[in-house]
């Protein structure tokens, strides 16, 4: 059954969207198909992976189960908002510095979620990286190297 | 299909070159060899239409490499730009990579994603050399010079006497391909004096990856595209006897319902609609053989025949019978899920009688094949394309999602997206097979072992002679009855060989009261590389002097896959009464030949670690009735961050050898350490794959 449709307003990184989207229309879908966001990814569509992580209101969401309509009103940050034009976040830059990446395909997700971490632990301890990065799967088993990035974009926010 | 045939593995010193010749193309200076020996089916194609060159030096001065494996994450782009930047003298952002694209690229001949530097690689350092001479000669000739006299310089020719005189070299290469061919080859680079090559230079992909700029295949967007979804029979069953899909095609943002013998597809404006639709078809299927996974390893046994026997030498029975001591013992590993986190997907788009197809493959070519099969076309008119690839780890060869997504849109004469589900990507592929292997092994007065008998099930020969020089040898491979459908795993056969060998040699020590590391050094006499990275293990560990605490043990191992050695060290920490293993720490050391990016080989090695862990410790394909039960992250438990060990990895280059694939030695080498651990710390012996909790705790 179509469901009615009134449009949904999102702040998409920093730009209103007035999306006319079914309301249970998951987030990951609207960026992904409606929006052309196609940074963020789809690896499970059970929150059990955590490449389709989005930050919502700054926080992180796994977009492929949360519906959209939870985002209305609300402030979406994708990855592709996270550079300031040819300036790259000191997540993404660390991410670059310690390689932290083979196929690269869950590297969206992880560096989300390790923004969202630094702005909520500006020191993450090793083992508060392990844990809030936790659901975060990279089968090419880069986690080290993810870890050693995140310790790095902390000392470069710091600064 | 019987696992280990698939992929032609590359001998330790590279193909064979068989011709090398300049294309005449417009715009530049191609060059073109003939990677494959004459033998090969592929050098037919080469010679054909499908000739293709390695390299091409464009009048604007850029350099295009062409490769036919595409990058999946084990860092082939970059490597085979350093290669061609360090011949060309030229800088590394000169440099564009192609890999993967059938109208593009020379025929992939078989060769494995993980090991194709080792294919790829010398071929085009070497045309990139041919391409150094001829732009050299070719300013030579404009400067009336001899070609000695002419270097070349980041992206210029310069004349030696007087640096003054240059050209960029983009204004050579038409000349250069006119020029005659010298009767020698090109002269290579000494890796001694690399400045580009041979060093830690990060990937030239890394921006797009941390941007999420990086286009795979569910990510690009042509016009008018529609998404799919296809009926797919029970997880082991097959034919399609009848199905109700009319009523699908009148659901909200369904195109169209495509009904096309075996095929039953959805095709809808979003990809929601087609998979609610989808989901709201009747259809019967002839049920699967209810196979349960209880059985395995005896049905596997009981329907093995004889397959090959590999490398035998002396007499093993005899020598088996005169032995002083025998040791005999079986070893079994699971069947195993690629899981790579992108899931197949393949978007087809019809253009005027041809389709293009982008597919998440590591087999561009096989894809072509079967896409032009699938809808009785030429295959001069498919084109198959890899975008960026999320992992593959020998799982993406199956053409079935692109033979089907070719399908859907030649049927509605658009593009269409066929992306799969993580369950999908679960239960329809192939899964690494699951294996027995027995081993016996005589021990002689003198405490070398004498005779060693091996006999394979199920995972096929790759890996499975030992790299021992034992006296009397024999390897007999058998094929077996696979209840699932099985393909390549990340080192084929090679990890479960390996861990049968080299926890047998660790239980051959201990009953002989020899030291691991020891015992193995008296049989390496053949395999001076794999000796020399084991005595490197040992140093670096600090092996002779070690006192491992209560609860902690450490293990040895050792492989040689894929052209690498490599020897791991693992420390475990065993916790007895509920069975729970955490692995420390691993040490590697490796010899992968020429190390073209030592970074990246320490990336691969580091991801090899943890993938090993995995299935040392905790995956299995689990399937009860004819259905699979692993479907999901939460069933089929990958590592996680919690996983990952502290790695150390001493790596041995060996310049004067190609580069190696450096991803599966180590690989090979993880589980069999990790057991032998578990031995060291709490005298448990584990034959068994993985080693979970249960399986620690019940051990004798």
């Amino acid at each position: 059954m179509a469901e009615s449709i009134e449009p949904i307003i999102i702040s998409v990184n920093g730009t209103e969207r007035r999306l006319a989207v079914e309301r249970s229309r998951s987030l990951l879908s609207v960026l992904r198909i409606e929006l052309g966001l196609t940074g963020t990814k789809y690896g499970c569509g059970a929150g059990q992976c955590g490449a389709c992580t989005a930050l919502l209101e700054g926080r992180p969401v796994r977009a492929c189960v949360t519906p959209v309509s939870h985002a209305d009103g609300r402030a979406v940050l994708t990855i592709e908002g996270l550079a300031e034009e040819e300036t790259l976040h000191p997540v993404q830059e660390a991410f670059l510095e310690a390689q932290a990446f083979q196929c690269g395909y869950c590297t969206p997700g992880m560096t989300m979620e390790a923004v969202a971490l630094i702005w909520q632990k500006p020191r993450p301890s090793e083992l508060e990286i392990r844990e809030a990065m936790s659901g975060h799967l990279c089968r090419c088993g880069t986690y080290a190297r993810i870890i050693k990035a995140i310790h790095l974009a902390a000392d470069k926010m710091q600064r | 299909m019987r696992a280990g045939r698939r992929c032609r593995e590359a001998g330790a010193d590279g193909p064979e070159l068989t011709r090398r010749e300049f294309l005449r193309a417009a715009g530049g200076l191609v060059v073109a060899v003939s990677l494959w020996p004459e033998t090969s089916a592929v050098s037919a194609a080469a010679a054909g239409e499908d000739r293709a060159g390695w390299l091409r030096v464009g009048e604007d001065g850029r350099v295009t490499v062409f490769g036919p494996i595409p990058e999946v994450g084990q860092g082939l782009r970059t490597e085979l730009a350093q290669l061609a930047a360090e011949e060309l003298r030229v800088p590394l952002s000169s440099v564009d990579v192609i890999l993967g694209d059938t109208e593009r690229v020379p025929p992939d001949g078989g060769i494995c994603a993980g090991s194709a530097i080792s294919a790829i690689g010398p071929e085009v350092r070497r045309a990139a050399a041919e391409a150094r001479e001829a732009l050299a000669a070719a300013a030579a000739a404009q400067w009336r010079v001899r070609p000695e006299q002419v270097q070349l310089s980041e992206g210029r020719a310069v004349l030696i006497s007087d640096e003054g005189t240059s050209l960029p070299i983009g204004d050579l290469a038409r000349a250069a391909a006119r020029m005659r061919r010298r009767g020698r080859a090109a002269v290579l680079t000494p890796p001694a004096e690399f400045r580009v090559a041979g060093r830690p230079v990060p990937s030239v992909d890394g921006r797009s990856y941390v941007t999420g700029a990086a286009k795979y295949t569910a990510d690009i967007r042509p016009q008018g595209l529609a998404f799919a979804k296809v009926l797919r029979p029970p997880d082991l069953g097959g034919r399609l006897l009848s199905a109700q899909a009319r009523a699908a095609a009148s659901q909200p943002g369904v195109i169209a319902v495509v009904e096309e013998e075996d095929l039953i597809g959805v095709v809808a404006s979003r990809p929601e609609a087609a998979e609610r639709a989808a989901l709201g078809i009747q259809a019967s299927w002839q049920e699967g053989p209810p196979v349960s996974g209880f059985s395995l390893y005896q049905d596997l046994r009981a329907s093995a025949e004889l397959e090959s026997e590999l490398g035998s030498r002396g007499d093993v029975e005899a020598a088996l019978a005169a032995a002083r001591h025998g040791y005999s013992a079986s070893y079994r590993t699971p069947f195993l899920a690629h899981a790579p986190i992108e899931p197949h997907a393949a978007l087809a788009m019809p253009e005027d009688g041809r389709m293009v197809v982008h597919a998440s493959t590591q087999r561009p070519f096989q894809h072509r094949a079967a896409v032009a099969r699938a809808l009785g076309l030429p295959e001069g008119r498919v084109r198959v394309v890899c975008p960026a690839v999320g992992g593959a780890f020998g799982g993406k060869d199956s053409p079935e999602v692109s033979a089907q997504a070719a399908r859907l849109a030649q049927a509605l004469g658009r593009p269409v997206l066929l992306a799969q589900s993580r369950e999908e990507e679960l239960t329809r592929n192939y899964f690494g097979p699951a294996a027995v292997i027995d081993v016996r092994c005589g021990v002689a007065p003198d405490d070398r072992i004498a005779a060693w008998d091996c006999d394979v099930f199920n995972c096929g020969s790759r890996g499975a002679l030992a790299p021992y020089a034992f006296e009397n040898h024999r390897v007999r491979v058998h094929a077996c009855k696979s209840p699932l459908p099985q393909g390549p795993w990340r080192g084929m056969g090679a990890p479960a060989s390996a861990f049968a060998r080299e926890v047998h040699l660790d239980h051959v020590a201990s009953q002989l009261g020899a030291d691991p590391i020891a015992l193995r050094l008296r049989h390496l006499d053949d395999a001076p590389r794999l000796a020399r990275v084991v005595r490197s293990a040992a140093e670096r560990y600090g092996w002779r002097d070690r006192r491992p605490p209560t609860g902690l043990g450490s293990g040895f191992a050792c492989a040689v896959d894929a052209g690498s050695s490599a020897a791991v060290i693992a420390d475990v920490e065993v916790e007895r009464t509920s069975g729970y293993l955490r692995v420390r720490r691993v040490l590697v050391a490796q010899d992968s030949g020429l190390v073209v990016n030592p970074d990246n080989m320490r990336n691969v090695i580091e991801g090899a670690v943890v993938m090993g862990l995995g299935f040392t410790l905790r995956e299995a394909v689990r399937y009860q009735q004819g259905r699979i039960l692993t479907r999901s992250f939460a069933s089929y438990a990958i590592p996680t961050f919690y996983d990952a060990p502290a790695v150390d990895i001493v790596l041995q280059s060996d310049p004067d050898r190609p580069p190696q694939g450096g991803g599966t030695a180590a690989l090979c080498a993880i589980a069999p350490a990790v057991a032998n651990a578990v031995f060291d710390a709490i005298g448990t012996r584990l034959r068994e794959l993985p080693l979970s909790p249960a399986r620690v705790r019940s051990a004798p």
